[in-house]
């Protein structure tokens, strides 16, 4: 009887998936051809015609390989996604939102005399000061998810990253809709406001992230 | 010819029920198939199994690997409440596909 393994190892290829994952199903695909050359056997087939005949299973073993690759990684990549970026970026920004809020209700209202350097804002310097933690448990729970070093990054910055996305539609909106007066007549007050709730904590959230960025030892394995 | 989405959903909603009657690995699941249908539907190893990952990565049916009396290693797969689920209305709509045809074959052979 032929060595199915080696048969399917050999014509199989190389499956862009898991070493566990490859070899499960390298002995899978094995099993189900020697079940069919035993059942082809016991039929009155010589073993030529039964080794044939199971071996024309498969049209075409790189199709066969690329099909299951897709298989495998279809519902892998959404989830994937789902754990590493979207779960660990919207729990940052929660944290990040909900300090902010806290802060608000204890000490008072952030108020934009700050980008006059006139007063520096003890709400807003609390809130900074705590966005490198924020970062570093976006990044953390992305790691842990098995997130690749651009999703801990982008999971890492994530509130800045919203935060830039909403300053984007005001601007539209002010600018396009509204025509909204004190944007027209005042832009550069307008962009400044990017610098402190967009820039100063992207760098914050980037220090809290960064010991999560490099790839952890297991897995370089 | 038949497109390829029609084909995916007769092989799912194949494998779902012979699924339902009882735990099967890959090779007696093509032979139950193949011999409920009288031959009419045959799965080839390279149509069968790319199709029984997907729907085990999309939590339809669960792999594991078991060993039988003779001592062989064989990955047996079970339908998931989450398949189960799937295969009512899958059921219904093949039923009503098949209905429709039916109804329009008749017409035009009248």
């Amino acid at each position: 009887m032929p060595d199915w393994r080696a048969l399917v190892t050999e014509r199989l290829g190389v499956l862009d998936l898991h070493r566990v994952q490859r070899h499960e199903i390298i002995e899978e695909l094995a099993c189900h051809l020697e079940d069919f050359y035993r059942c082809q056997r016991a039929q009155g087939f010589s073993e030529s015609v039964a080794t044939e005949r199971a071996l024309a299973e498969v049209a075409d073993w790189q199709e066969l390989a690329h099909k299951i690759s897709v298989a495998q990684h279809e519902e892998e990549n959404v989830n994937s996604r789902t754990k590493s970026f979207w779960l660990p970026g919207l729990v940052n920004l929660a944290a990040s939102m909900v300090w902010l809020m806290i802060l608000q209700l204890t000490i008072g209202h952030v108020r934009m005399q700050w980008v006059h350097n006139h007063v520096l804002i003890a709400t807003y310097v609390a809130w900074l000061g705590a966005q490198p933690l924020c970062g570093a448990l976006g990044a953390y729970m992305s790691r842990r998810a098995g997130g690749q070093r651009r999703s801990r990054l982008a999971a890492g910055l994530f509130p800045s990253i919203a935060l830039l996305v909403v300053f984007f539609w005001i601007a539209v909106i002010a600018l396009f809709v509204e025509r909204n007066h004190f944007v027209l007549d005042h832009p550069l007050y307008f962009t400044m406001v990017v610098f402190p709730w967009v820039i100063l904590p992207a760098a914050a959230l980037l220090v809290g992230a960064l010991p999560f960025l490099k790839t952890p030892k297991i897995q370089e394995a | 010819m038949i497109g390829s989405g029609i084909k995916r959903g007769t092989a799912e909603l194949a494998i779902l029920s012979v699924l339902e009657e009882s735990p099967l690995h890959g090779y007696e699941m093509a032979r139950r198939i193949e011999q409920q249908t009288k031959g009419a539907l045959r799965f080839t190893l390279a149509a069968l199994y790319p199709m029984l990952y997907r729907m085990e990565q999309r939590g339809w049916i669960r792999g594991a690997w078991e060993t039988s009396s003779n001592g062989r290693r064989r990955r047996c797969y079970r339908i998931t409440s989450v398949g189960k689920k799937k295969l009512s209305p899958l059921r219904k709509e093949w039923g009503e596909l098949f209905d429709a045809l039916r109804l329009l074959t008749k017409v035009t052979h009248a």
